[in-house]
């Protein structure tokens, strides 16, 4: 377990507005995200209601320009909605200042890349390392959960390779661990099988799955792939800016 | 992210630390450059620090230079032994120490020796140890040799040198701080005169008066009492007789203050230029930290503190070679038989290192800014 005996910090705490439901992760209300691109207004996003119980493993699919990533990137907290409300972990981030909504980040979110996006000239271990130089602990407590997380998916040997040294596969699950190491209940990837050959994918998505069952952690995830989606609980279609709820494939994950 | 504690932004540092660790070239080739910049900018700083030593006037001063009126080398400047005596009786006098100066060259060099001949019963006992000047009394072609000669010219105790004509042994070093006596070599007057055929004239008097505040006086009246020999006196303060005899180092020093504050500014471009380049080659870097959480305070101390370690570090390493190339070389300027020691004190030191300090964080100021305001997303796109 990656858990820690507590919270580096409960969730939305000292973070801005909170929401009252506690069973769901992620509220959004008509939220709309509207870019101007020079006289020109790009609305990826529009009016979107969005609930997310905690512990759900949800899977967004769409067409590429469907507006999966500018979704994932607000319900992450790295993009902000032009309109509407949208509460996660219990916090209404939609109306925060970029360096709470950085701060809240860091507490509650996750985040998982295609590309997994490691510091090259950190080694495995440091890139882990990253998101509790941010936490006032210890160093011994900052290995101790380094070390959990590396061992929680499987590379607890690898922790002084660097990045070049390490298969895509590897690189990805480095990336998790650096996701879960400050144990944020909410873990969004943004196609993080993408780059993978199928059995390494198919290793990324049992974990995932593993967290969510073994953690109670909630994974959004994005993804182009059909049997990616199939290890959700939850598959979502994007179509214009509009979520359309699919039935889940036989043999999902939530079976 | 918690509230920055120190333990927070010591991780921080100790992430920079790394990163600038992981990317040797570019760091060491920083270094360098910022090392070359702050060893120039220390040079230059020693000489002029050394100047100011030497021609700073003091309330407290109490020395005189007595020398040939209208004569500014010491090769030409002559005055009769006996006017030691008559010196000796003007109101307010102290002491009198009538010296021969022989020197390898009135030119302003950084290699000049200097010979002083005075009388061997007049030299203080505080200028050598006693051992030193016990050998030196006792032999009459001995000197006693300033530590700045010494390590110049890789003199010790019992090496024979020859200079300016005169062949000398040297008995001890002189241990006093006194920014004259660093560069000389202190001979026998009696064996100088006979050596420079100048039997029974001297260059100059050195004068101590009792009372500080008298100096002007003092120095008035000894020059009347000369007014009409055929060998009138000009008599100043020790330290404003220096600055007149070392006019061309004044100018020299002056010119080089500007090659050091030349050399501060390429230290900045040289940081500024590496944090700046390092910064926009880590545009994504820095933004997937600020997914994971950083937000731009931390930011803005990583890459601050990336310019801090470059300036700190080459600072560090040119102020100590600076150090290592003074101590090696005993560098002094010498104009007209005065020397200007170069002088790495410790304040100097401290300068140099507070000036790196200012720089690499100065040099940084503009990249960290621009790193903690790049938008997330499009950081993330790599833009």
């Amino acid at each position: 377990m990656i858990r820690a005996d507590k919270p580096l910090a409960p969730a939305g705490a000292d973070s801005g507005p909170r929401t009252q439901d506690p069973g769901l992760l992620i509220c959004a209300r008509g939220i709309a995200k509207v870019y101007r691109r020079g006289s020109t207004e790009v609305v990826p996003l529009d009016d979107l209601d969005l609930d997310v119980p905690r512990g759900q493993f949800l899977a967004l699919m769409g067409p590429s320009g469907s507006g999966k990533t500018t979704l994932l990137n607000l319900l992450a907290g790295i993009d902000q909605p032009s309109r509407g409300s949208l509460h996660v972990a219990g916090t209404e981030i939609g109306q925060l200042s970029r360096s709470r909504l950085t701060r809240w980040r860091a507490d509650t979110v996750g985040y998982i890349f295609q590309l997994y996006h490691l510091l090259p000239v950190l080694t495995a271990w440091e890139n882990v390392e990253l998101p509790l130089l941010l936490h006032p602990l210890s160093a011994s407590d900052r290995a101790r959960r380094v070390g959990l997380a590396l061992d929680l998916v499987g590379l607890s040997g690898r922790g002084d390779h660097f990045p070049r040294q390490l298969s895509g596969g590897q690189e990805q699950r480095v990336a998790i661990a650096r996701a879960i190491v400050a144990d944020p209940p909410l873990l969004v990837a943004d196609e993080p099988t993408g780059d993978l050959d199928r059995e390494a994918a198919a290793q990324i998505l049992a974990l995932l799955r593993q967290l969510v069952v073994e953690q109670n952690k909630t994974v959004v995830m994005v993804t182009h792939d059909p049997r990616a989606a199939t290890a959700a609980d939850r598959v979502l279609h994007l179509e214009k800016g509009r979520l359309i709820e699919t039935a889940l494939a036989a043999g999902s994950g939530a079976s | 992210m918690k509230r920055l504690s120190p333990r927070i932004i010591g991780n921080l540092i100790g992430l920079a630390v790394t990163q600038v660790c992981r990317h040797p070239l570019r760091t060491g080739l920083t270094v360098i450059g910022v090392a070359c910049g702050l060893f120039l900018f220390t040079m230059v700083e020693a000489m002029h620090r050394g100047l100011e030593r030497a021609t700073a006037a003091n309330p407290e001063d109490r020395r005189l230079i007595v020398f040939r009126e209208g004569r500014f080398c010491p090769n030409t400047s002559r005055l009769p032994e006996r006017y030691g005596g008559d010196i000796a009786r003007v109101p307010g006098v102290a002491r009198v120490l009538p010296t021969l100066v022989v020197v390898s060259s009135c030119a302003t060099g950084m290699d000049v020796v200097t010979f002083r001949g005075v009388p061997p019963a007049d030299v203080a006992s505080t200028l050598a140890d006693p051992t030193s000047l016990a050998a030196w009394r006792e032999r009459s072609d001995a000197v006693l040799v300033g530590p700045a000669l010494a390590q110049r010219r890789g003199l010790r105790p019992g090496t024979v040198f020859e200079a300016a004509g005169v062949r000398a042994t040297v008995a001890g070093l002189l241990t006093s701080d006194e920014v004259q006596y660093q560069n000389v070599a202190i001979a026998h007057l009696d064996t100088l005169q006979r050596l420079a055929r100048s039997v029974g004239t001297v260059t100059q008097f050195d004068v101590v008066v009792a009372d500080p505040a008298t100096v002007d006086a003092v120095a008035s009246a000894i020059d009347a009492v000369f007014a009409h020999e055929t060998e009138p006196t000009r008599t100043s303060a020790e330290k404003a007789f220096v600055a007149q005899a070392a006019g061309e180092v004044l100018g020299l020093v002056a010119f080089a203050r500007w090659v050091g504050l030349a050399a501060a500014a390429a230290v900045l471009v040289v940081v500024a230029n590496t944090v700046l380049i390092a910064v926009r080659s880590r545009v994504q870097e820095l933004a997937i930290l600020a997914v994971i959480g950083y937000d731009s305070v931390a930011v803005a101390i990583l890459v601050m503190a990336e310019g801090l370690i470059l300036g700190l570090v080459g600072g560090v390493l040119g102020v100590a070679a600076a150090a290592v190339t003074l101590y090696v070389g005993g560098f002094s300027l010498t104009s007209e038989g005065f020397s200007v020691v170069f002088a790495l004190d410790a304040g100097l030191i401290a300068s140099a290192l507070t000036i790196t300090l200012l720089l690499g964080l100065l040099a940084s100021v503009v990249p960290a800014w621009q790193a903690a305001r790049r938008p997330v997303v499009a950081a993330l796109r790599g833009g």
